[in-house]
């Protein structure tokens, strides 16, 4: 296999094989006629004036998109040749790795890490700013108390878009592209483990993307992210492409969950032993680790919305023995290890970069690793403090404040963590380390503000007002997001071969973070105050506190701009990265720009942790 | 031939040549600063933010902000301390600086930290729990000379029903004083009561009822509103209600239509 990387860099030629002519476009073509296909189908059998049978043609028409879509892209050439007792041959496999094809391979189903690696990026990055600008027409709705610039449909369908969209973003912000491309070479590996299962777990998260756009044809998603059951199962057409989604996302996370657990646990270099592991790799297994079990039952919870929707089961219909909490549980088992799914992998790109700037050893790895742990173990017996007023059960309210309350103790040692890595250093304030900064004080407040909401007499208070989305928002954006900007500052180098405009990346920092901290202390202020979230329109009483998040997104919004024109111009005409700019110690600086194929000419071999900066003293 | 030299350092010292130290006395200024801060923040600013307290709930509720806040913010105040004091002392310059001290783990200053984050969080589960604890028994007692509302959710009003007095309404006035007893469902989807002023909530549910007590204590306007995304309509779920003398109260009752005792 170490043969692959000494050759030149040309196209194998694996003759006259299938998947030569198979790409992204045969995948769209096969992907729509196969929708239109099954939507003519469907509509014979179905009566298509009735509002259960719309739901089933539609739900079969996009199972029928995402399956033709990996069939025209070659996701199962492998498997059929499986199926007939063959396998592919060695140029064909070759092939697909994407060796010398320039840019087309990233429209293929191609499955070298690297290229999976920027695939995500490149797709997080379209879901961020799709997100992004379904924010601002949010915000700008809120502007004042009755501007109504958009009608509650609509308000309500961003809302839930907004949510959906930037949740699947943030899922894999720092995993996909992080995770895929940069994770394998930190453990001194030559590709991940399961090549092909890596670009199916990238394939089928563009299918359940392009999936949940097509919710804005069918009268959008009018029930917020978390879909709550009867509403969802009252909702119009467009909750199918919901549904449908998260279905197939659910799978898409389970493979990379699967893929990326196993890479870490089996492909580390020889001498990369339990304590030498960077702690980049360590928070996203635990990240994807925890994914694992999380995600089946929001894919059940789905599963069980369609069946309701599609042919009148009940299981959330309380009038035939059903019940509007079953989803919330089922929903919030998920709910609440996710939000750290998120969180855990930022955290861990800011641990990463704080002891190559600051020029000292990660404090405590230790520390680290049992806060990540403890967040992880924690995360799945808090689930009903989101459903402390649902009144599902009153008197279990005080066991899960417990324990929701418990997690800030291993939060804590993050801090610990960061504190004693920057205690007597001198930082180098480039853009990735700026980025440990607006975390510390971010987190800080969101972390704050969640022990508030955690106590029940002030959750009684503050749920389901705008204080709980300021809340979220810190965490998830403030920590999570800024952790994934800043891993993106730090690995752009490498992924890319150039260096990030930094003036560029300074200036959209300080938006950002400016902006960000103005939106939502607005928002807490509007929480404090009384302000319902998910309002299309509000009383005068929180006009000021509306006007400054407002003003704070088009701060945030042009920052992120920035941002967006500093990555295009630098990844095109951006100053020639060196191979290590940042002089860090660990693996994925030591190999050259363009990586070869297997990453390594020779395998490294792993004597020390990659925190080994700093004078004795 | 021992010499003090020899010795290693005592405590004393240690501790002594510690706190003269430039970068720990700056650290400990704005950690003090920003504990302040905060302490100012929580107990003087945040309230101005909260609608009129008409509940020992609601009072309950905002205690918990204040108080949290005014523990949370040494440990805050530290951390933002440290951070400040590193960030302002940077390295300028393109190239990466001199390595720090290797300083890979210390014991001592992790088991402290440990101790008093749990100390924290002991804290803040136990004023939690006692709170829950204080609030449901004192339900319980007054339960038997208790108003009875029931609150009905549907797509997108609300709708209160004194079996008392038999008759329902569109508005939520209360008696001031008098225990109430909330008794909360849904027609259609999930939606959730909230009289804003009263500081509670609950989620109206289709056939289930779901129960929220609290004694309102002064006199004035309340806002009802849903906290539960409920459709189309769901930012115009709203509702008004007051806190009357109980005389008022009575008279409000004949005019709806009602028979008082």
């Amino acid at each position: 296999m170490t043969t692959f990387a000494n050759k030149t860099q040309t196209a194998p030629k694996p003759g006259r094989s299938l998947i030569t002519k198979l790409n992204m476009g045969t995948g769209l073509v096969v992907g729509i006629v196969s929708a239109e296909v099954m939507y003519w189908l469907s509509k014979s059998w179905f009566d298509i004036n009735e509002a259960a049978e719309i739901n089933k043609i539609l739900t079969l028409s996009m199972f029928a998109w995402c399956i033709g879509f990996l069939v025209g892209i070659g996701a199962f050439i492998g498997p059929f040749r499986w199926l007939i007792g063959k396998d592919l041959t060695a140029e064909e496999h070759l092939y697909m790795a994407g060796e010398g094809q320039g840019i087309s391979r990233y429209f293929k189903y191609c499955t070298d890490h690297k290229v999976v690696g920027i695939q995500y990026l490149v797709g997080v990055m379209t879901m961020l700013g799709v997100g992004g600008a379904m924010a601002m027409m949010i915000r700008t709705n809120l502007i004042q108390p009755g501007s109504r610039l958009v009608t509650p449909e609509i308000y309500n369908s961003l809302v839930g878009l907004h949510g959906i969209t930037m949740i699947i973003a943030l899922i894999v912000v720092s995993t996909g592209p992080f995770g895929n491309f940069i994770l394998p070479i930190m453990i001194g590996a030559r590709d991940m483990a399961f090549p092909r299962l890596n670009a199916l777990s990238w394939w089928l998260l563009f299918t359940a993307i392009i999936t949940l756009c097509s919710a804005w044809f069918f009268g959008g998603i009018p029930t917020g992210w978390t879909a709550y059951a009867p509403l969802s199962v009252q909702a119009g057409p467009g909750m199918n492409a919901f549904i449908v989604a998260i279905i197939i996302f659910a799978i898409s996370s389970a493979i990379a969950g699967a893929n990326i657990t196993t890479t870490v646990v089996t492909m580390r270099a020889k001498g990369m032993n339990l304590t030498r592991i960077p702690i980049f790799v360590i928070g996203a297994t635990i990240s994807v680790a925890m994914a694992i079990p999380a995600f089946p039952t929001f894919m059940a919870s789905q599963i069980m919305a369609a069946f309701d929707r599609t042919i009148g089961t009940g299981f959330y219909d309380a009038n035939v023995g059903g019940s509007g909490w079953l989803y919330a549980h089922l929903f919030w088992i998920m709910g609440h290890p996710e939000v750290y799914v998120i969180l855990i992998p930022g955290v861990a790109v800011l641990l990463e970069i704080a002891p190559v700037f600051v020029r000292k050893p990660l404090f405590s790895v230790n520390s680290a690793i049992l806060g990540f742990a403890g967040i992880a173990g924690l995360s799945f017996l808090v689930w009903a403090h989101h459903m402390y007023i649902s009144g599902w059960s009153p008197s279990l309210n005080g066991p899960f404040m417990v324990t929701t309350e418990m997690i800030s103790i291993p939060t804590g040692l993050i801090f610990l963590v960061l504190l004693g890595t920057l205690w007597r250093g001198k930082p180098w304030l480039k853009l990735p380390m700026l980025g440990v900064y607006a975390f510390i004080w971010n987190f800080l407040i969101g972390g704050v503000t969640g022990i508030y909401l955690s106590d029940v007499p002030a959750d009684d208070y503050l749920h389901g007002s705008m204080f709980v989305t300021a809340h979220f928002h810190y965490t998830l954006m403030g920590a999570a997001l800024t952790g994934a900007i800043a891993g993106l500052a730090f690995w752009f180098p490498k992924m890319t071969g150039r260096m990030l405009h930094e003036r560029a990346g300074y200036i959209s920092f300080w938006m950002v973070q400016i902006g960000f901290n103005l939106i939502f202390l607005g928002m807490f202020a509007a929480g404090s105050q009384g302000q319902p979230r998910r309002v299309a329109d509000y009383a005068q009483t929180f006009a000021t506190s509306d006007l400054i998040s407002t003003i704070g997104a088009y701060l945030t919004g042009t920052g992120m701009l920035v941002l967006l024109w500093a990555v295009i111009h630098s990844w095109r005409n951006g100053k020639i990265a060196p191979t290590n700019p940042w002089g860090s110690k660990t693996l994925e600086w030591t190999v050259p720009y363009p990586i070869p194929l297997e990453n390594f000419h020779e395998t490294p071999v792993v004597t020390s942790d990659g925190y080994g900066y700093g004078r004795s003293n | 031939m021992i010499t003090s030299d020899s010795l290693p350092p005592s405590i004393g010292d240690r501790t002594r040549k510690f706190i003269k130290r430039h970068d720990v006395r700056m650290s400990f200024l704005y950690g003090s600063f920003f504990t302040l801060l905060f302490i100012f923040l929580g107990l003087s600013f945040y309230p101005k933010f909260m609608p009129k307290i008409m509940s020992e709930q609601m009072q309950n509720g905002k205690e918990v902000i204040v108080y949290f806040t005014v523990i949370s913010a040494p440990i805050a105040g530290l951390v933002l301390g440290i951070a400040l004091y590193t960030f302002l002392n940077r390295h300028k310059g393109d190239t990466p600086p001199p390595d720090g001290p290797a300083i890979r783990t210390n014991t001592p200053v992790i088991l402290v930290w440990t101790v008093v984050s749990s100390l924290f969080c002991l804290v803040a589960i136990v004023w939690g729990l006692v709170e829950m604890n204080v609030a449901s028994s004192e339900a319980a007692e007054n339960e038997p000379n208790a108003i009875v509302v029931e609150v009905t959710g549907s797509q997108w009003v609300w709708n209160f029903n004194y079996p008392e007095y038999g008759f329902s309404t569109d508005k939520l006035n209360l008696p001031i004083d008098r225990p109430v007893v909330f008794r909360i469902t849904s027609v259609d989807v999930n939606h959730s009561f909230w009289p804003v002023q009263l500081g509670v909530k609950v989620d109206a549910n289709r056939y289930a009822v779901t129960t929220a007590r609290t004694t309102p204590n002064v006199l004035g306007v309340i806002d009802i509103k849903c906290a539960e995304l409920c459709g189309l309509y769901h930012a115009y779920m709203e509702s008004e209600g007051e806190i009357m003398t109980a005389a008022n109260f009575n008279s409000w009752v004949k005019a709806e239509g009602g028979h008082t005792a």
